[in-house]
Protein backbone atom coordinates (compact mmCIF):
# COMPACT_ATOMS: atom_id res chain seq x y z
CA UNK A 1 0.00 0.00 0.00
CA UNK A 2 1.25 3.59 -1.36
CA UNK A 3 -0.33 6.41 0.41
CA UNK A 4 0.54 9.50 -2.57
CA UNK A 5 1.28 8.60 -6.23
CA UNK A 6 4.42 11.16 -5.83
CA UNK A 7 6.14 8.36 -3.84
CA UNK A 8 6.39 5.84 -6.75
CA UNK A 9 6.67 7.99 -10.13
CA UNK A 10 9.42 8.34 -11.92
CA UNK A 11 12.39 9.79 -10.30
CA UNK A 12 12.82 12.96 -12.81
CA UNK A 13 9.43 14.28 -11.95
CA UNK A 14 10.35 13.99 -8.01
CA UNK A 15 13.43 15.89 -9.10
CA UNK A 16 11.30 18.78 -11.20
CA UNK A 17 9.39 19.13 -8.00
CA UNK A 18 12.56 19.08 -5.80
CA UNK A 19 14.01 22.15 -7.69
CA UNK A 20 11.00 24.29 -7.75
CA UNK A 21 10.59 23.77 -3.85
CA UNK A 22 13.91 24.50 -3.15
CA UNK A 23 13.93 27.80 -5.62
CA UNK A 24 10.79 28.89 -3.50
CA UNK A 25 12.84 28.14 -0.20
CA UNK A 26 15.80 30.18 -0.73
CA UNK A 27 13.89 33.23 -2.03
CA UNK A 28 11.82 32.64 1.12
CA UNK A 29 14.67 32.66 3.66
CA UNK A 30 16.56 35.24 1.79
CA UNK A 31 13.67 37.70 1.70
CA UNK A 32 13.04 36.70 5.41
CA UNK A 33 15.70 35.43 7.17
CA UNK A 34 18.60 38.20 8.15
CA UNK A 35 20.54 35.16 9.24
CA UNK A 36 20.87 33.24 5.71
CA UNK A 37 21.03 36.62 4.03
CA UNK A 38 23.89 37.62 5.39
CA UNK A 39 25.57 34.60 4.85
CA UNK A 40 24.11 34.66 1.26
CA UNK A 41 25.91 38.28 1.05
CA UNK A 42 28.98 36.95 2.18
CA UNK A 43 29.77 34.84 -0.04
CA UNK A 44 27.95 36.66 -2.50
CA UNK A 45 25.41 34.11 -3.62
CA UNK A 46 22.00 35.50 -4.63
CA UNK A 47 18.66 32.94 -5.00
CA UNK A 48 18.96 33.45 -9.26
CA UNK A 49 21.77 31.12 -8.78
CA UNK A 50 20.25 27.51 -7.67
CA UNK A 51 19.56 26.98 -11.46
CA UNK A 52 19.71 23.16 -10.80
CA UNK A 53 19.76 20.63 -8.12
CA UNK A 54 23.32 20.40 -7.97
CA UNK A 55 23.61 24.25 -7.43
CA UNK A 56 22.59 23.14 -3.68
CA UNK A 57 26.00 23.25 -2.91
CA UNK A 58 26.54 26.69 -3.24
CA UNK A 59 24.32 27.15 -0.19
CA UNK A 60 25.63 27.33 3.25
CA UNK A 61 25.37 24.87 6.09
CA UNK A 62 23.15 25.36 8.84
CA UNK A 63 23.95 23.72 12.40
CA UNK A 64 22.19 23.34 15.62
CA UNK A 65 24.56 26.33 16.99
CA UNK A 66 22.68 28.65 14.77
CA UNK A 67 19.60 27.34 15.70
CA UNK A 68 20.63 27.79 19.28
CA UNK A 69 21.81 31.24 18.76
CA UNK A 70 18.63 31.87 17.79
CA UNK A 71 16.73 30.58 20.50
CA UNK A 72 13.59 30.61 21.10
CA UNK A 73 12.10 32.21 17.76
CA UNK A 74 14.73 34.34 16.09
CA UNK A 75 15.07 31.88 12.92
CA UNK A 76 10.65 31.71 12.48
CA UNK A 77 9.88 32.93 8.84
CA UNK A 78 6.66 34.18 9.69
CA UNK A 79 4.63 36.31 12.54
CA UNK A 80 3.29 34.03 15.49
CA UNK A 81 -0.02 34.60 14.50
CA UNK A 82 0.75 32.10 11.95
CA UNK A 83 2.83 29.39 14.14
CA UNK A 84 -0.15 26.66 15.45
CA UNK A 85 2.40 24.43 16.82
CA UNK A 86 5.80 25.04 18.88
CA UNK A 87 7.93 21.86 19.82
CA UNK A 88 11.41 21.71 21.43
CA UNK A 89 13.87 18.89 21.42
CA UNK A 90 15.60 18.15 24.32
CA UNK A 91 18.92 20.10 25.47
CA UNK A 92 20.94 17.95 27.38
CA UNK A 93 23.51 21.18 27.32
CA UNK A 94 21.72 24.57 27.80
CA UNK A 95 19.23 25.51 25.97
CA UNK A 96 17.03 23.50 23.96
CA UNK A 97 16.52 24.17 20.48
CA UNK A 98 12.63 25.01 19.74
CA UNK A 99 10.57 24.77 16.25
CA UNK A 100 7.39 26.20 15.15
CA UNK A 101 4.55 24.78 12.37
CA UNK A 102 2.57 27.06 10.91
CA UNK A 103 -1.28 25.11 9.82
CA UNK A 104 0.57 24.28 6.72
CA UNK A 105 3.64 22.56 7.99
CA UNK A 106 1.23 20.82 10.22
CA UNK A 107 -0.42 19.38 7.16
CA UNK A 108 2.79 18.21 5.40
CA UNK A 109 3.74 16.49 8.74
CA UNK A 110 0.41 14.69 8.53
CA UNK A 111 0.99 13.58 5.13
CA UNK A 112 4.46 12.32 5.50
CA UNK A 113 3.35 10.12 8.83
CA UNK A 114 -0.06 8.86 6.68
CA UNK A 115 2.70 7.54 4.52
CA UNK A 116 4.56 5.77 7.65
CA UNK A 117 1.83 4.31 9.09
CA UNK A 118 0.46 2.80 5.35
CA UNK A 119 4.32 1.32 4.76
CA UNK A 120 3.07 -0.52 7.89
CA UNK A 121 -0.15 -1.44 6.71
CA UNK A 122 -2.38 0.61 8.61
CA UNK A 123 -5.79 1.26 7.56
CA UNK A 124 -8.66 2.64 9.14
CA UNK A 125 -9.44 -0.91 10.39
CA UNK A 126 -6.84 -0.76 12.53
CA UNK A 127 -6.04 0.28 16.50
CA UNK A 128 -2.73 2.34 16.88
CA UNK A 129 -0.95 2.08 19.98
CA UNK A 130 0.43 5.32 20.83
CA UNK A 131 3.26 4.70 23.34
CA UNK A 132 5.45 7.55 22.29
CA UNK A 133 5.49 10.31 25.24
CA UNK A 134 3.37 13.02 24.58
CA UNK A 135 4.45 16.46 25.12
CA UNK A 136 7.27 18.98 23.58
CA UNK A 137 9.23 16.06 22.39
CA UNK A 138 7.86 15.27 18.42
CA UNK A 139 7.57 11.56 18.86
CA UNK A 140 4.04 11.30 20.68
CA UNK A 141 2.08 13.75 18.68
CA UNK A 142 4.12 13.39 15.00
CA UNK A 143 2.28 9.86 15.41
CA UNK A 144 -0.91 10.73 16.59
CA UNK A 145 -1.42 12.82 13.59
CA UNK A 146 -0.38 10.18 11.14
CA UNK A 147 -2.87 7.68 12.54
CA UNK A 148 -5.31 10.25 12.51
CA UNK A 149 -4.94 11.05 8.77
CA UNK A 150 -5.12 7.40 7.74
CA UNK A 151 -8.26 7.01 9.74
CA UNK A 152 -7.38 4.55 12.27
CA UNK A 153 -8.18 3.97 15.97
CA UNK A 154 -5.58 6.24 18.27
CA UNK A 155 -4.89 4.52 21.60
CA UNK A 156 -3.30 7.73 22.92
CA UNK A 157 -1.27 5.84 25.56
CA UNK A 158 1.84 8.00 26.42
CA UNK A 159 4.95 6.65 27.64
CA UNK A 160 5.58 4.40 31.29
CA UNK A 161 3.13 2.44 33.12
CA UNK A 162 4.03 -0.83 30.87
CA UNK A 163 1.56 -2.85 32.79
CA UNK A 164 -1.21 -0.92 32.28
CA UNK A 165 -0.19 -0.17 28.65
CA UNK A 166 -0.04 -4.15 28.18
CA UNK A 167 -4.04 -4.36 29.75
CA UNK A 168 -4.84 -1.45 27.04
CA UNK A 169 -3.03 -3.40 24.20
CA UNK A 170 -4.79 -6.75 25.19
CA UNK A 171 -8.04 -5.14 25.82
CA UNK A 172 -8.73 -3.09 23.04
CA UNK A 173 -7.02 -5.65 20.73
CA UNK A 174 -3.79 -3.15 18.73
CA UNK A 175 -2.84 -4.26 15.68
CA UNK A 176 -0.14 -1.28 15.06
CA UNK A 177 2.59 -0.80 17.85
CA UNK A 178 3.98 2.65 17.80
CA UNK A 179 6.67 3.30 20.85
CA UNK A 180 10.77 3.14 20.89
CA UNK A 181 12.22 -0.07 20.16
CA UNK A 182 13.81 -0.15 23.78
CA UNK A 183 10.31 0.48 25.36
CA UNK A 184 8.95 -2.38 23.12
CA UNK A 185 11.43 -5.02 24.38
CA UNK A 186 10.80 -4.11 27.58
CA UNK A 187 7.13 -4.53 27.42
CA UNK A 188 7.67 -7.92 25.79
CA UNK A 189 9.75 -8.74 28.79
CA UNK A 190 6.88 -7.98 31.50
CA UNK A 191 4.14 -9.68 28.61
CA UNK A 192 6.59 -12.79 28.70
CA UNK A 193 5.76 -13.22 32.44
CA UNK A 194 2.18 -14.38 31.93
CA UNK A 195 3.89 -17.69 30.30
CA UNK A 196 5.39 -19.01 26.71
CA UNK A 197 2.21 -18.41 24.84
CA UNK A 198 1.80 -14.95 25.84
CA UNK A 199 1.48 -13.87 22.12
CA UNK A 200 -1.82 -15.68 22.31
CA UNK A 201 -3.45 -12.33 23.74
CA UNK A 202 -2.37 -9.89 21.67
CA UNK A 203 -3.25 -9.34 18.08
CA UNK A 204 -0.64 -6.68 16.85
CA UNK A 205 0.86 -7.35 13.07
CA UNK A 206 3.43 -4.02 12.91
CA UNK A 207 5.43 -1.89 14.83
CA UNK A 208 6.63 1.58 14.05
CA UNK A 209 9.87 2.28 15.71
CA UNK A 210 12.50 5.54 15.69
CA UNK A 211 13.74 7.93 17.91
CA UNK A 212 16.74 5.84 19.47
CA UNK A 213 19.74 4.79 17.41
CA UNK A 214 19.39 0.77 17.33
CA UNK A 215 21.28 -2.29 15.83
CA UNK A 216 20.06 -4.98 14.00
CA UNK A 217 19.91 -7.52 16.98
CA UNK A 218 17.43 -5.14 19.06
CA UNK A 219 15.43 -4.96 15.81
CA UNK A 220 15.50 -8.83 15.31
CA UNK A 221 15.08 -8.98 18.83
CA UNK A 222 11.70 -6.52 18.97
CA UNK A 223 10.06 -8.18 15.99
CA UNK A 224 10.36 -11.99 17.43
CA UNK A 225 9.37 -10.94 20.71
CA UNK A 226 5.92 -8.89 19.38
CA UNK A 227 5.81 -11.64 16.13
CA UNK A 228 5.45 -7.95 14.03
CA UNK A 229 7.17 -6.70 10.94
CA UNK A 230 9.23 -3.76 12.10
CA UNK A 231 9.06 -0.57 10.23
CA UNK A 232 11.95 1.95 11.35
CA UNK A 233 10.62 5.53 11.21
CA UNK A 234 13.63 8.25 11.10
CA UNK A 235 13.05 12.13 11.77
CA UNK A 236 14.29 15.02 14.01
CA UNK A 237 12.38 17.93 15.28
CA UNK A 238 14.46 20.79 13.34
CA UNK A 239 13.63 19.09 10.45
CA UNK A 240 9.85 17.93 11.28
CA UNK A 241 9.93 15.50 13.39
CA UNK A 242 9.49 11.78 12.76
CA UNK A 243 8.49 11.18 9.40
CA UNK A 244 11.61 12.29 7.07
CA UNK A 245 12.10 8.56 6.51
CA UNK A 246 10.64 5.10 6.84
CA UNK A 247 10.90 1.58 5.59
CA UNK A 248 9.02 -0.39 3.99
CA UNK A 249 7.61 -4.16 3.76
CA UNK A 250 10.39 -4.93 1.64
CA UNK A 251 13.69 -3.25 2.94
CA UNK A 252 15.45 -2.89 5.84
CA UNK A 253 16.53 1.10 4.37
CA UNK A 254 14.39 3.53 4.96
CA UNK A 255 12.29 5.69 2.22
CA UNK A 256 13.18 9.48 2.44
CA UNK A 257 10.28 11.29 1.60
CA UNK A 258 11.83 13.66 -1.23
CA UNK A 259 9.33 15.65 -2.36
CA UNK A 260 9.05 17.69 1.31
CA UNK A 261 12.85 16.51 1.97
CA UNK A 262 16.01 16.67 0.02
CA UNK A 263 18.67 15.02 1.48
CA UNK A 264 23.02 15.54 1.04
CA UNK A 265 25.66 13.00 2.11
CA UNK A 266 28.78 14.75 3.16
CA UNK A 267 32.03 14.36 4.14
CA UNK A 268 31.89 15.49 8.00
CA UNK A 269 35.49 16.88 7.88
CA UNK A 270 35.20 18.74 4.73
CA UNK A 271 31.79 19.09 3.50
CA UNK A 272 32.31 17.67 -0.17
CA UNK A 273 29.52 15.40 -1.12
CA UNK A 274 30.61 11.76 -1.14
CA UNK A 275 29.89 9.23 -3.72
CA UNK A 276 26.40 7.47 -3.52
CA UNK A 277 26.83 4.66 -1.32
CA UNK A 278 29.50 5.79 0.75
CA UNK A 279 28.68 6.79 4.11
CA UNK A 280 29.01 10.10 5.95
CA UNK A 281 26.90 13.22 7.60
CA UNK A 282 23.57 13.29 6.48
CA UNK A 283 22.30 16.91 5.17
CA UNK A 284 18.75 17.64 4.79
CA UNK A 285 17.09 20.59 3.42
CA UNK A 286 13.18 21.00 4.33
CA UNK A 287 11.41 21.63 0.79
CA UNK A 288 8.14 22.81 1.98
CA UNK A 289 8.65 24.30 5.57
CA UNK A 290 7.18 27.79 6.21
CA UNK A 291 7.44 28.30 9.97
CA UNK A 292 10.99 27.60 9.99
CA UNK A 293 12.88 26.98 6.80
CA UNK A 294 16.44 26.02 6.88
CA UNK A 295 18.97 25.18 4.43
CA UNK A 296 21.55 21.99 4.31
CA UNK A 297 21.04 21.67 8.31
CA UNK A 298 23.95 18.97 9.72
CA UNK A 299 21.93 16.14 11.11
CA UNK A 300 25.20 14.67 12.85
CA UNK A 301 23.84 11.46 11.63
CA UNK A 302 26.15 8.84 9.76
CA UNK A 303 24.57 7.12 7.20
CA UNK A 304 24.56 6.58 3.23
CA UNK A 305 21.89 6.62 0.25
CA UNK A 306 21.01 4.41 -2.75
CA UNK A 307 18.62 5.39 -5.62
CA UNK A 308 18.67 1.96 -6.57
CA UNK A 309 14.54 0.90 -7.16
CA UNK A 310 12.92 -0.46 -4.56
CA UNK A 311 10.77 -4.26 -4.86
CA UNK A 312 7.63 -2.43 -2.85
CA UNK A 313 7.26 0.06 -6.22
CA UNK A 314 8.11 3.35 -4.20
CA UNK A 315 10.87 5.20 -6.30
CA UNK A 316 12.02 7.93 -3.67
CA UNK A 317 15.84 7.39 -2.37
CA UNK A 318 16.44 4.67 0.56
CA UNK A 319 19.13 5.49 3.61
CA UNK A 320 20.47 3.07 5.52
CA UNK A 321 19.08 2.63 8.94
CA UNK A 322 21.77 5.55 11.41
CA UNK A 323 25.25 3.42 11.75
CA UNK A 324 26.49 6.72 14.45
CA UNK A 325 27.00 10.32 15.22
CA UNK A 326 29.61 12.50 14.07
CA UNK A 327 30.78 13.88 17.11
CA UNK A 328 31.67 9.83 17.65
CA UNK A 329 33.74 9.12 14.64
CA UNK A 330 36.84 7.94 14.90
CA UNK A 331 39.80 7.96 12.47
CA UNK A 332 42.20 5.29 12.32
CA UNK A 333 44.83 5.75 9.83
CA UNK A 334 42.72 7.27 7.91
CA UNK A 335 39.84 5.31 7.90
CA UNK A 336 36.30 6.42 9.40
CA UNK A 337 35.05 4.38 11.88
CA UNK A 338 32.14 4.95 14.45
CA UNK A 339 31.82 2.94 17.88
CA UNK A 340 28.66 1.74 16.53
CA UNK A 341 30.20 -0.46 13.90
CA UNK A 342 32.54 -1.69 16.28
CA UNK A 343 30.05 -2.33 18.60
CA UNK A 344 28.36 -5.10 16.00
CA UNK A 345 31.34 -6.77 15.03
CA UNK A 346 31.76 -7.23 19.21
CA UNK A 347 28.19 -8.41 19.48
CA UNK A 348 28.76 -11.12 17.32
CA UNK A 349 31.41 -12.08 18.69
CA UNK A 350 31.51 -15.77 21.72
CA UNK A 351 31.95 -15.04 25.29
CA UNK A 352 32.32 -11.25 25.25
CA UNK A 353 29.93 -9.14 26.66
CA UNK A 354 29.04 -5.22 25.09
CA UNK A 355 31.18 -3.76 27.73
CA UNK A 356 34.13 -2.22 25.86
CA UNK A 357 35.99 0.77 25.68
CA UNK A 358 38.05 2.04 22.25
CA UNK A 359 41.23 3.23 23.32
CA UNK A 360 42.62 5.25 20.05
CA UNK A 361 46.59 6.33 20.37
CA UNK A 362 49.44 7.33 18.44
CA UNK A 363 52.58 5.26 18.21
CA UNK A 364 55.26 7.36 16.76
CA UNK A 365 52.74 9.10 13.39
CA UNK A 366 50.95 5.72 13.71
CA UNK A 367 47.32 5.09 14.77
CA UNK A 368 47.06 2.79 17.39
CA UNK A 369 43.56 1.19 17.93
CA UNK A 370 43.18 -0.59 21.17
CA UNK A 371 39.81 -2.41 22.27
CA UNK A 372 39.24 -3.94 25.67
CA UNK A 373 36.06 -5.92 25.63
CA UNK A 374 34.61 -7.76 29.18
CA UNK A 375 34.28 -11.19 29.46
CA UNK A 376 31.14 -12.64 30.04
CA UNK A 377 30.17 -13.23 33.79
CA UNK A 378 31.44 -16.93 33.25
CA UNK A 379 33.76 -17.45 31.32
CA UNK A 380 33.16 -19.89 27.96
CA UNK A 381 35.75 -21.94 27.87
CA UNK A 382 38.34 -22.24 30.29
CA UNK A 383 41.20 -23.19 27.76
CA UNK A 384 43.48 -20.46 26.99
CA UNK A 385 44.30 -20.85 23.56
CA UNK A 386 40.57 -20.71 23.15
CA UNK A 387 40.01 -17.75 24.55
CA UNK A 388 42.70 -15.85 22.38
CA UNK A 389 41.01 -17.28 19.51
CA UNK A 390 38.11 -15.30 20.33
CA UNK A 391 40.52 -12.53 20.77
CA UNK A 392 42.08 -13.33 17.13
CA UNK A 393 38.32 -13.83 15.66
CA UNK A 394 37.11 -10.21 16.80
CA UNK A 395 40.78 -8.60 15.49
CA UNK A 396 39.90 -10.36 12.40
CA UNK A 397 36.41 -9.51 12.10
CA UNK A 398 37.18 -5.73 12.44
CA UNK A 399 39.79 -6.12 9.62
CA UNK A 400 37.97 -7.71 7.27
CA UNK A 401 34.61 -5.80 7.92
CA UNK A 402 36.40 -2.49 9.31
CA UNK A 403 39.30 -2.26 7.68
CA UNK A 404 41.20 -1.24 10.97
CA UNK A 405 43.69 -3.02 12.68
CA UNK A 406 43.02 -3.38 16.10
CA UNK A 407 44.57 -4.45 19.17
CA UNK A 408 41.97 -6.81 21.22
CA UNK A 409 42.60 -7.36 24.95
CA UNK A 410 39.65 -9.06 27.09
CA UNK A 411 39.12 -7.72 30.56
CA UNK A 412 37.37 -8.94 33.57
CA UNK A 413 34.01 -8.11 34.32
CA UNK A 414 33.14 -4.78 35.14
CA UNK A 415 36.33 -3.51 35.29
CA UNK A 416 36.25 -0.93 32.39
CA UNK A 417 35.84 2.46 34.46
CA UNK A 418 31.95 3.59 34.28
CA UNK A 419 30.47 6.85 34.19
CA UNK A 420 26.21 6.71 35.06
CA UNK A 421 26.23 3.11 35.08
CA UNK A 422 27.48 3.41 31.48
CA UNK A 423 30.91 1.75 30.21
CA UNK A 424 32.86 4.71 29.24
CA UNK A 425 33.13 4.18 25.26
CA UNK A 426 36.12 6.22 23.92
CA UNK A 427 39.00 7.04 25.16
CA UNK A 428 41.29 9.37 22.41
CA UNK A 429 44.44 9.83 23.87
CA UNK A 430 45.48 11.43 20.37
CA UNK A 431 43.36 14.47 21.41
CA UNK A 432 45.04 15.83 24.46
CA UNK A 433 48.57 16.13 21.92
CA UNK A 434 46.80 18.30 19.91
CA UNK B 1 32.10 -40.82 42.14
CA UNK B 2 35.36 -39.71 40.26
CA UNK B 3 33.97 -35.90 38.93
CA UNK B 4 36.32 -33.36 40.80
CA UNK B 5 34.71 -30.08 40.67
CA UNK B 6 37.69 -27.48 39.40
CA UNK B 7 36.86 -24.03 39.40
CA UNK B 8 38.28 -21.73 36.12
CA UNK B 9 38.94 -18.01 36.78
CA UNK B 10 39.84 -15.21 33.84
CA UNK B 11 42.58 -13.45 35.38
CA UNK B 12 44.34 -10.53 33.65
CA UNK B 13 47.74 -10.39 33.47
CA UNK B 14 48.04 -7.67 36.20
CA UNK B 15 50.89 -7.08 38.61
CA UNK B 16 49.31 -8.33 42.42
CA UNK B 17 46.34 -9.86 40.73
CA UNK B 18 47.09 -13.75 41.61
CA UNK B 19 47.98 -12.69 45.29
CA UNK B 20 44.91 -10.32 45.40
CA UNK B 21 43.20 -13.67 44.65
CA UNK B 22 44.95 -15.95 47.20
CA UNK B 23 44.28 -13.15 49.82
CA UNK B 24 40.60 -12.95 49.40
CA UNK B 25 40.37 -16.64 49.24
CA UNK B 26 42.48 -17.29 52.58
CA UNK B 27 40.29 -14.51 54.35
CA UNK B 28 36.97 -15.97 53.36
CA UNK B 29 38.98 -19.43 54.78
CA UNK B 30 38.39 -21.34 51.56
CA UNK B 31 40.94 -23.95 51.57
CA UNK B 32 42.30 -24.16 48.52
CA UNK B 33 43.95 -28.05 47.72
CA UNK B 34 45.47 -27.56 43.89
CA UNK B 35 46.49 -24.20 41.94
CA UNK B 36 47.61 -23.92 37.93
CA UNK B 37 47.97 -21.01 36.44
CA UNK B 38 48.13 -21.32 32.58
CA UNK B 39 48.50 -17.33 30.57
CA UNK B 40 49.06 -15.79 27.41
CA UNK B 41 50.43 -12.32 26.96
CA UNK B 42 47.74 -10.19 28.44
CA UNK B 43 45.37 -12.97 30.48
CA UNK B 44 45.85 -16.40 31.85
CA UNK B 45 43.16 -18.77 33.42
CA UNK B 46 43.75 -19.99 36.97
CA UNK B 47 42.83 -23.22 37.80
CA UNK B 48 41.41 -23.92 41.27
CA UNK B 49 40.65 -27.55 42.91
CA UNK B 50 38.84 -25.85 47.12
CA UNK B 51 37.07 -28.20 49.33
CA UNK B 52 33.43 -26.01 48.65
CA UNK B 53 33.53 -25.03 44.98
CA UNK B 54 30.06 -23.36 45.53
CA UNK B 55 30.74 -20.86 48.03
CA UNK B 56 34.24 -20.16 46.10
CA UNK B 57 32.37 -19.48 43.32
CA UNK B 58 30.16 -16.67 45.12
CA UNK B 59 33.04 -15.25 46.64
CA UNK B 60 34.56 -14.73 43.11
CA UNK B 61 31.46 -13.72 41.62
CA UNK B 62 30.87 -11.06 43.89
CA UNK B 63 34.21 -10.02 43.67
CA UNK B 64 33.88 -9.47 39.75
CA UNK B 65 35.42 -12.46 38.46
CA UNK B 66 34.47 -13.99 35.62
CA UNK B 67 34.54 -17.93 37.15
CA UNK B 68 33.29 -21.16 35.60
CA UNK B 69 32.99 -24.56 37.08
CA UNK B 70 34.34 -27.28 35.20
CA UNK B 71 34.37 -31.39 35.54
CA UNK B 72 37.85 -32.92 35.58
CA UNK B 73 38.72 -36.13 36.89
CA UNK B 74 42.32 -36.96 37.95
CA UNK B 75 45.13 -39.87 38.42
CA UNK B 76 47.51 -40.25 41.28
CA UNK B 77 51.02 -39.92 39.63
CA UNK B 78 52.93 -43.14 41.52
CA UNK B 79 49.67 -45.32 41.46
CA UNK B 80 51.97 -47.67 39.18
CA UNK B 81 54.48 -46.73 36.31
CA UNK B 82 53.26 -45.04 33.30
CA UNK B 83 49.93 -43.69 34.83
CA UNK B 84 49.74 -41.00 32.85
CA UNK B 85 50.48 -42.80 29.20
CA UNK B 86 48.01 -45.01 30.18
CA UNK B 87 45.04 -42.63 30.20
CA UNK B 88 45.69 -40.66 27.42
CA UNK B 89 46.02 -44.12 25.36
CA UNK B 90 42.82 -45.34 26.63
CA UNK B 91 41.59 -41.96 25.54
CA UNK B 92 43.21 -41.89 22.39
CA UNK B 93 41.83 -45.86 21.66
CA UNK B 94 38.13 -44.09 22.33
CA UNK B 95 38.32 -40.90 20.12
CA UNK B 96 38.55 -38.86 23.31
CA UNK B 97 40.47 -35.52 22.91
CA UNK B 98 41.84 -34.38 25.76
CA UNK B 99 41.64 -30.63 26.53
CA UNK B 100 44.25 -29.90 28.62
CA UNK B 101 46.02 -31.93 31.81
CA UNK B 102 48.52 -30.28 34.07
CA UNK B 103 49.90 -32.01 37.49
CA UNK B 104 49.09 -30.95 40.82
CA UNK B 105 50.90 -32.24 44.19
CA UNK B 106 48.19 -33.15 46.83
CA UNK B 107 49.95 -34.50 50.22
CA UNK B 108 53.12 -37.00 49.25
CA UNK B 109 51.46 -37.97 46.14
CA UNK B 110 51.22 -36.02 43.04
CA UNK B 111 47.67 -36.49 40.60
CA UNK B 112 47.45 -35.79 36.68
CA UNK B 113 44.38 -33.42 36.27
CA UNK B 114 42.35 -34.22 32.85
CA UNK B 115 39.84 -32.08 31.18
CA UNK B 116 38.25 -33.42 28.44
CA UNK B 117 34.87 -32.15 26.49
CA UNK B 118 31.77 -32.03 28.63
CA UNK B 119 29.69 -34.17 26.47
CA UNK B 120 32.90 -36.92 26.63
CA UNK B 121 32.86 -37.05 30.05
CA UNK B 122 30.93 -40.18 31.62
CA UNK B 123 32.34 -42.23 27.99
CA UNK B 124 36.41 -41.36 29.42
CA UNK B 125 35.90 -42.25 32.55
CA UNK B 126 34.06 -45.26 31.87
CA UNK B 127 36.24 -46.30 29.60
CA UNK B 128 39.31 -45.98 32.40
CA UNK B 129 37.42 -47.68 34.94
CA UNK B 130 36.95 -50.84 32.62
CA UNK B 131 40.84 -50.53 31.48
CA UNK B 132 41.19 -50.91 35.29
CA UNK B 133 42.98 -47.05 35.88
CA UNK B 134 42.38 -46.18 39.09
CA UNK B 135 40.82 -42.30 39.39
CA UNK B 136 40.97 -40.53 42.21
CA UNK B 137 37.43 -39.54 44.19
CA UNK B 138 38.99 -36.36 45.37
CA UNK B 139 42.08 -33.85 45.75
ZN1 LIG C 1 10.52 0.07 -0.51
Amino acid sequence: MIWNKIESSPRETIEQLQLSRLKDTVQRVYALTPFYRHKFEQTGIKPEDIASLKDIKKLPFTTKKDLRAHYPFGLFTVPMSEVVRIHSSSGTTGKPTVVGYTRSDMEVWDEVMARVFTMAGTTAEDIVHNGYGYGLFTGGLGMHNGAQKVGATIVPASSGFTERQLMLMKDFGATILAVTPSFALHMAEVAKKAGPDYLKDYKLKAGIFGAEPTSKGLKEEVSKAWGIDYHEVYGLSEIIGPGVACSCKKSDLLHVFEDHFFVEIIDPATGEEVPEGQRGELVITPLTKQALPLLRYRTGDITSITKEPCRCGRTMLRMESIVGRTDDMLIIGGVNVYPSQIEHVISNAYGVTLNYQIIADKKGYLDKLEIHIEVSDEIVCDNVAQMENIKKSIQAALLSNLYINATVRLVEPRSIERSMGKAVRIIDKRKSDE
Amino acid sequence: MSKIKQLSVFMENKKGELSDVMTLLSQNNVSIKSINLVDSADFGILKLIVDDEQKTKHILDDAGFSVKITDVFAVAIDDHVGSFHEVVSVLSQNDINIEYTYTVNNGQNGAFVFKVDAGDFQKATEALSKAGVQLLQKI
